[in-house]
C-alpha cells in the first residue's frame, strides 16, 4: 500500500487550519487513511489504492477540509483553451496507441513541491499504471521545448537523447539495454519493433514512454509552465491519471490549459476533461445499507462533506456530482460509502441483529476435535505442520518413490514445491528438530492432505488424516499398535483389522495396513532405521497414519 | 531426630574403636566404602552425633625401588646369598647372573656388602666374611611393605633408607572422628528400623506399613518431569474462536484449499490484471494447472460484470474477461473463496456462516510473514442488515475474545463497499492493534450469484491474534513445533 508523508506545517497551511499532530492523527483515519508513523513534525499515512487522489498532500487536504466542514461541496476546476497540440503519428498505434496531455501554467514550486509531484507520479504509475503497463506519465518544463508536440514511434537507432539525470546521449536501443530504467521497464516494450517517443516541434526527444524522460525537459523549482503527457494502451487509465494529476496541480496553484490530441485518422481529443460526473443515489438504499434514517437533505450534507455535490431530483432520489479526481466510484454503492464517511464512522453506533439459528460446527472439525481429544488422552502432543512441503522430505527421506503430487508453478523457495499427501514426513521432521529434547516424545497431527482428483472441479481433494509417532529407546510396534487399538475403541469402530504388508518407510515384519470395513485407511508400524538415519534420529520410532475422511 | 540404621552402626563401630578413630580405620571396621561412610558421617556430624577434625601426619612410604627390594631383598643381601651358595667364594662377574642382579644393582650390592664388612675383594674374587643376620634396614623395609606405620626403634634407619632412595617421607591428612555425648546416648537406644521411601502393595497387603518408618521427602524438590499431551497452541486459539462463532449462532463452513482463480478472484470482482493475482502474490499450480468453471449462467454474469457491469448498475472494469485466466488453479489466498462458493449455493437469507482455515500467499517467510497461515472469516447475509449491524456483530466477536475497546474507521477492500477497518485495544501491549477488516460485499459480487440481500463480511489473520495472546514476536515460532515451546506454553492464557 502506498505511503505518503504529511509535513505538519505545510499540511496545516493547505488545510487553512492549525491542527496539532495529535488532532491530525485523530482526524485522518475518518477519511480512510491508516496512520503509519507519527513524529513531532510529520505524520506518515497509508492510503488505499482505490483513492489515487490521496497520492498528494493537496488531495488529502481537500478531502479533510470537507469532512471537517472547512470547505464542502464540489471543488471547481477550470480548463482554459490553450495553443498546445499533440500530433499522433501512425506508427504508435501498434505499440502504445493512446496519449493525452495537459498544460499547467503559473506554477510556483519549491523543492518540496517538486518532490511531492514526483512521488505522486510514481504512485500513479503503480496504482493506475500497474507498474507503467496501463499508463505512464511524462512531466516536462514547457519552456524548454517548442510546440506542437509529436507522438510517434521509431526504430531503436533512429532517435537518441540524454536521459533524465544523465549526461550522455543514448539511442532508444541503448537505453533499453543499458539504462537502469530501460532494464526495469523494457519488458513493457518486449513485443515492439518500434518504440514510442514524445518529441517537440524541432524533433528533440522529450520522453521515451514508458521508460524515461529526457534531461531536456526536466522539471524543478524553475518550472513555471508544465507540459504533461500520459501514454498507454488503455484510454480509460490514461485519462483517469491525467484527471488526478491536473486537479492536484490546480490545487497547488496552477492554471490548467487544454491540449488537443490529433490522431492520424483525423479524430481529435481535448484533454483533460475536468467536468464532474453525474450519478444517481437512492437515499433509501443508502439508509438501509448503512443502518441510518437520513433525510435527502441530510444525505446531501454528508455527500458535500466528501466533496461531492447532490440535489434532489425526485422523492428520495439524488443527482450526485462527482469530482474528476474521484476515479474510484463505479456504482451507486460507492456513493453509499460516501454518505457513511460524510456522516462520520465515529457517529455510527454498532447494533447487534439477532442470530436466526444456533451455531453449527462443521462435521470435519468435530471429528478432528474428537481425534485430538483421544490422542491427547493417550499423552500425545499435537503439532501443526504446513500442507506445503517438498519432494526431498516427503519422498526421499521416507525411502518412497516420487509420486504425482500437486505441484506449485511458482514456489517461493525450494522448501515449498508441492502439497503433502501424507502427514508422517512432517512428524519425522518434527522429531528431527527435537532430538535434544527429553524422551519419550509422542507427537500427533490431525490435518489436511491434498490429493489429485481428476474428475473434480478443482482437480484436487482435501482429506483428513491423523498421524502419530512415538519415539524413545524402547519404542516399538506393540506400543503404537496399542494406541491404535485404544483409538479405534474410543471411536467405537469395531469393523477394523490390520494385515501384514510391506512399506519402504517401515521395517519388514513390523508394518501392517489398517483396514476399516475391508477398505485400507492407513498404516501402522516401526519406522525403518534408514529413515531414522535420514532424519538424524537415534531412537526407534513407531508410527501410524490413518485417513479418517469417511468418518466425518 | 531420626538416626538411620546404617548411621547407628557407624556410631556403634566408632564406640567400639574407643570412641575415636581415623575414618579409614572406621571404614575398614564397618566394611563400608570410605566415600559412602563419609556421607553418613557428614549426616551424623550434622546431627551432632560425631565430631570430625583433620590431622596431618608424616609417614615414611616405600619408593618403587624400595618396594622391589622389600620383595626381592636388598642387593647386598642377594649378593651374599649367592656367594654363600657358591661356597663362600666366587668370581665377581659370575655373581651378577647367579644373584640375579643387574649391573647397577651389583655395583650397589657390592658397595654396601663391603661397607658392612660382609665381603672382601681380592683380584676379582669375592670372599664371604660372615653371613649377616637380618639387619635393621631390612626389618624396616619389611615393616613398611606390610603397611606398618609405627616403626618404633626401627625408625632410626629411615634416614639411611631415605638417602638410598628406598623410602620417602610424605605428609598425610587424616580425618579423625570422635563420638559425642549425644552420639553415645543414641547408642543407649535400640538400633532403629530401616526407613522406607516407597510404599508398596506388598507393604500394604502384609500390614508391614504399620511397623516401617516412611522416609520424609524433600517437599520442595522438583517432581518427576511430566510432559502431558496437549493441543497445539494455535489449535487452542482456533478452538476458542470457533466456540465464539458457535455461541453467536454461526454455522461453520469448509472449502477447498486448491481453488480456481474464478472463485478466488473473479467471483469477488477482482479484475484479471489486479496486482493480487500476480505470480509474486499468489501460488499457481504447475500440475494440475486448470480447473473447471461453474455453470455457464454464473460464468457469463460474472464475466459481463467485469467487462461492463452487466445489470448490476456498475461501470465494470472495462476490459475483455478471459475464461482461461479464471480456470487457473491457485492455492486459495483467502477464505473468502470458500464464503463466495457457499453464497453461490445458498443465495437466500439468512446465512450466518464462518470459517477458520488455511490460506496461502507467495510470501518470503520472515518473522512477520508465512506462506501458509490461517484466516478467520465471518459472514452474515440477512434481510435489512447494514454497516451498523456489521460493526455490532464484530464488536461482540471482539468482546468475546476479550477486547472491550474497539474502533472503526473507513477503509477499502476490492470486493466490499462500504468497507471498515477495525482496531482493538490490547491491555497487555498497551496499544491498539488492527485485527479484522470488514465490509459489505459489492453488488458486483452478489448480484451475479443471485444474492439479493446485503452480505456483511469480516476477516483477519489468525496468527496475529495467537501471537498477541501468547506474546510471541516471531510468527515462525508458531509452526516450528519445538517441543520445549509446545511443552511450555500455558494453555489458553
Amino acid at each position: 500500500m502506498p505511503v505518503i508523508t504529511l509535513q505538519k506545517e505545510r499540511f496545516c497551511s493547505l488545510l487553512g487550519q492549525d491542527l496539532t499532530v495529535d488532532e491530525l492523527v485523530e482526524w485522518l483515519p475518518w477519511i480512510g487513511l491508516d496512520i503509519e508513523d507519527v513524529r513531532p513534525d510529520y505524520v506518515k499515512v497509508e492510503y488505499n489504492p482505490n483513492r489515487m487522489d490521496f497520492s498528494s498532500p493537496v488531495g488529502i487536504a481537500r478531502a479533510l477540509k470537507g469532512l471537517m466542514g472547512l470547505e464542502v461541496g464540489l471543488p471547481k476546476y477550470e480548463v482554459r483553451e490553450g495553443p498546445v497540440e499533440i500530433i499522433v503519428g501512425p506508427r504508435v498505434a501498434e505499440v502504445r496507441p493512446y496519449v493525452v496531455g495537459a498544460v499547467v501554467r503559473g506554477l510556483e514550486l519549491d523543492e518540496q513541491a517538486i518532490q511531492e509531484i514526483i512521488e505522486m507520479q510514481e504512485d500513479l504509475h503503480w496504482g493506475i499504471g500497474r507498474g507503467r503497463r496501463k499508463m505512464a506519465i511524462g512531466l516536462h518544463d514547457l519552456r524548454a521545448v517548442e510546440t506542437p508536440v509529436y507522438y510517434d514511434a521509431f526504430g531503436p537507432d533512429e532517435k537518441a537523447f540524454v536521459p533524465l539525470d544523465d549526461e550522455e546521449e543514448m539511442t532508444l536501443g541503448e537505453i533499453l539495454e543499458k539504462h537502469e530504467k530501460g532494464r526495469a521497464y523494457g519488458h513493457l516494450l518486449a513485443h515492439a519493433k518500434v518504440y514510442p517517443v514524445i518529441m517537440d516541434a524541432r524533433g528533440r526527444v522529450m520522453s521515451f514512454p514508458p521508460i524515461i524522460n529526457s534531461e531536456l525537459t526536466k522539471i524543478g523549482p524553475w518550472t513555471k509552465d508544465m507540459f504533461i503527457d500520459i501514454t498507454g494502451p488503455d484510454l480509460e487509465a490514461v485519462r483517469k491519471a491525467l484527471r488526478v494529476l491536473t486537479t492536484a496541480l490546480a490545487d497547488m496553484g496552477g492554471r490548467v490549459e487544454a491540449v488537443e490530441v490529433r490522431y492520424p485518422d483525423g479524430t481529435a481529443l481535448r484533454t483533460p476533461d475536468l467536468r464532474p460526473r453525474e450519478a444517481v443515489l437512492r437515499v433509501e438504499y443508502a439508509n438501509k445499507l448503512i443502518g441510518l434514517d437520513l433525510t435527502a437533505e441530510e444525505a446531501v450534507e454528508c455527500l458535500r462533506k466528501c466533496r461531492l455535490d447532490a440535489e434532489p431530483i425526485g422523492p428520495g432520489l439524488l443527482k450526485v456530482l462527482i469530482p474528476p479526481y474521484r476515479t474510484d466510484i463505479m456504482h451507486e454503492v460507492d456513493l453509499v460509502e460516501e454518505v457513511a464517511v460524510g456522516y462520520g464512522y465515529f457517529r455510527l453506533e454498532p447494533r447487534r441483529p439477532p442470530s436466526p439459528k444456533s451455531g453449527q460446527p462443521h462435521p470435519v472439525s468435530e471429528l478432528a476435535d474428537r481425534l485430538r481429544l483421544i490422542m491427547i488422552g493417550m499423552g500425545f502432543t499435537e503439532v501443526m505442520n504446513f500442507v506445503l512441503t517438498n519432494e526431498r522430505v516427503h519422498y526421499e527421506l521416507m525411502r518412497l518413490e516420487p509420486g504425482r503430487p500437486i505441484r506449485l508453478a511458482n514456489p517461493v523457495s525450494a522448501e515449498y514445491s508441492m502439497l503433502r499427501e501424507i502427514l508422517l514426513p512432517g512428524l519425522m521432521a518434527n522429531l528431527a528438530l527435537n532430538v535434544k529434547e527429553r524422551y519419550p516424545q509422542k507427537l500427533f497431527e490431525v490435518g489436511d492432505v491434498v490429493l489429485r482428483a481428476e474428475g473434480s472441479e478443482t482437480k484436487a481433494e482435501r482429506k483428513l488424516h491423523l498421524a502419530a509417532v512415538v519415539a524413545h529407546s524402547r519404542a516399538n510396534y506393540a506400543e503404537i499398535k496399542g494406541c491404535l487399538d485404544a483409538l479405534m475403541k474410543a471411536l467405537a469402530i469395531s469393523d477394523w483389522r490390520v494385515r501384514e504388508t510391506e512399506h519402504p518407510s517401515f521395517l519388514p515384519g513390523r508394518v501392517a495396513e489398517v483396514l476399516m470395513a475391508d477398505e485400507p485407511i492407513g498404516i501402522v508400524g516401526e519406522v525403518h532405521p534408514e529413515v531414522l538415519v535420514n532424519f538424524g534420529l537415534e531412537n526407534p520410532v513407531a508410527a501410524l497414519e490413518l485417513d479418517f475422511t469417511s468418518l466425518a | 531426630m531420626y538416626v538411620r540404621p546404617r548411621e547407628w552402626d557407624i556410631l556403634r563401630a566408632l564406640a567400639d574403636l574407643g570412641g575415636k578413630a581415623r575414618a579409614d580405620d572406621l571404614a575398614r571396621k564397618t566394611g563400608v566404602k570410605l566415600t559412602t561412610l563419609m556421607s553418613d558421617v557428614a549426616s551424623l556430624a550434622e546431627k551432632g552425633l560425631v565430631r570430625m577434625r583433620e590431622e596431618t601426619r608424616r609417614r615414611a612410604k616405600l619408593t618403587e625401588e624400595g618396594l622391589r627390594y622389600a620383595k626381592l631383598g636388598l642387593p647386598e643381601r642377594r649378593l651374599v646369598k649367592a656367594l654363600e651358595n657358591s661356597g663362600g667364594e666366587a668370581d665377581i662377574r659370575s655373581l651378577s647372573a647367579s644373584a640375579g642382579l643387574s649391573g647397577e644393582e651389583l655395583k650397589i650390592g657390592l658397595g654396601w656388602a663391603r661397607r658392612k664388612g660382609w665381603v672382601k675383594v681380592r683380584k676379582g674374587t669375592l670372599r664371604l666374611l660372615a653371613v649377616p643376620r637380618e639387619t635393621a634396614e631390612e626389618k624396616a623395609l619389611r615393616a613398611l611393605s606390610e603397611g606398618l606405620e609405627d616403626l618404633g626403634e626401627l625408625s632410626q634407619v629411615l634416614p639411611v633408607l631415605e638417602k638410598r632412595g628406598l623410602v620417602e617421607v610424605v605428609e598425610e591428612v587424616h580425618k579423625i572422628l570422635e563420638i559425642t555425648e549425644a552420639g553415645l546416648r543414641v547408642l543407649q537406644l535400640p538400633r532403629p528400623e530401616e526407613e522406607v521411601s516407597q510404599l508398596t502393595p506388598e507393604l500394604i497387603i502384609t500390614g508391614r506399613w504399620r511397623s516401617i518408618r516412611l522416609k520424609k521427602f524433600n517437599l520442595e524438590a522438583p517432581g518427576t518431569p511430566v510432559f502431558p499431551g496437549r493441543m497445539h497452541p494455535v489449535q487452542e486459539v482456533i478452538k476458542e474462536i470457533r466456540e465464539i462463532f458457535l455461541e453467536m449462532g454461526f454455522e461453520e463452513i469448509r472449502g477447498p484449499l486448491v481453488e480456481t482463480a474464478f472463485w478466488n478472484f473473479d467471483a469477488l470482482f477482482t479484475p484479471q490484471d489486479h496486482p493480487a493475482r500476480e505470480m509474486h502474490d499468489t501460488f499457481y499450480l504447475l500440475e494440475p494447472s486448470e480447473g473447471d468453471l461453474p455453470d455457464l449462467r454464473t460464468v457469463e454474469a460474472i464475466a459481463k460484470t467485469h467487462e461492463d457491469g452487466w445489470t448490476t448498475g456498475s461501470t465494470g472494469w472495462g476490459y475483455k474477461w478471459d475464461a482461461k485466466e479464471a480456470r487457473r488453479l491457485v492455492l486459495r489466498t483467502h477464505t473468502t473463496a470458500t464464503t463466495i462458493r457457499y453464497l453461490a449455493e445458498h443465495p437466500d437469507p439468512p446465512v450466518w456462516v464462518f470459517c477458520v482455515d488455511r490460506v496461502y500467499r507467495n510470501e518470503r517467510v520472515d518473522y512477520k510473514h508465512l506462506a501458509e497461515f490461517h484466516q478467520i472469516e465471518g459472514i452474515v447475509m440477512d434481510v435489512g442488515v447494514g454497516l451498523r449491524d456489521l460493526m455490532g456483530i464484530l464488536a461482540e466477536f471482539y468482546r468475546k475474545l476479550g477486547f472491550e475497546k474497539v474502533k472503526f474507521w473507513p477503509s477499502y477492500f476490492p470486493y466490499t463497499e462500504p468497507s471498515v477497518q477495525s482496531t482493538v485495544y490490547s491491555p497487555e501491549l498497551g496499544a491498539w492493534v488492527e485485527l479484522c477488516g470488514a465490509g459489505i460485499f459489492r453488488p458486483e459480487v452478489t448480484r451475479p450469484l443471485g444474492v439479493k440481500h446485503p452480505v456483511l463480511a469480516w476477516g483477519g489473520g489468525l496468527e496475529r491474534l495467537v501471537m498477541l495472546k501468547l506474546g510471541v514476536k516471531d510468527i515462525r515460532v508458531l509452526y516450528r513445533n519445538e517441543l520445549g515451546w509446545l511443552r511450555g506454553v500455558p494453555i489458553c492464557p
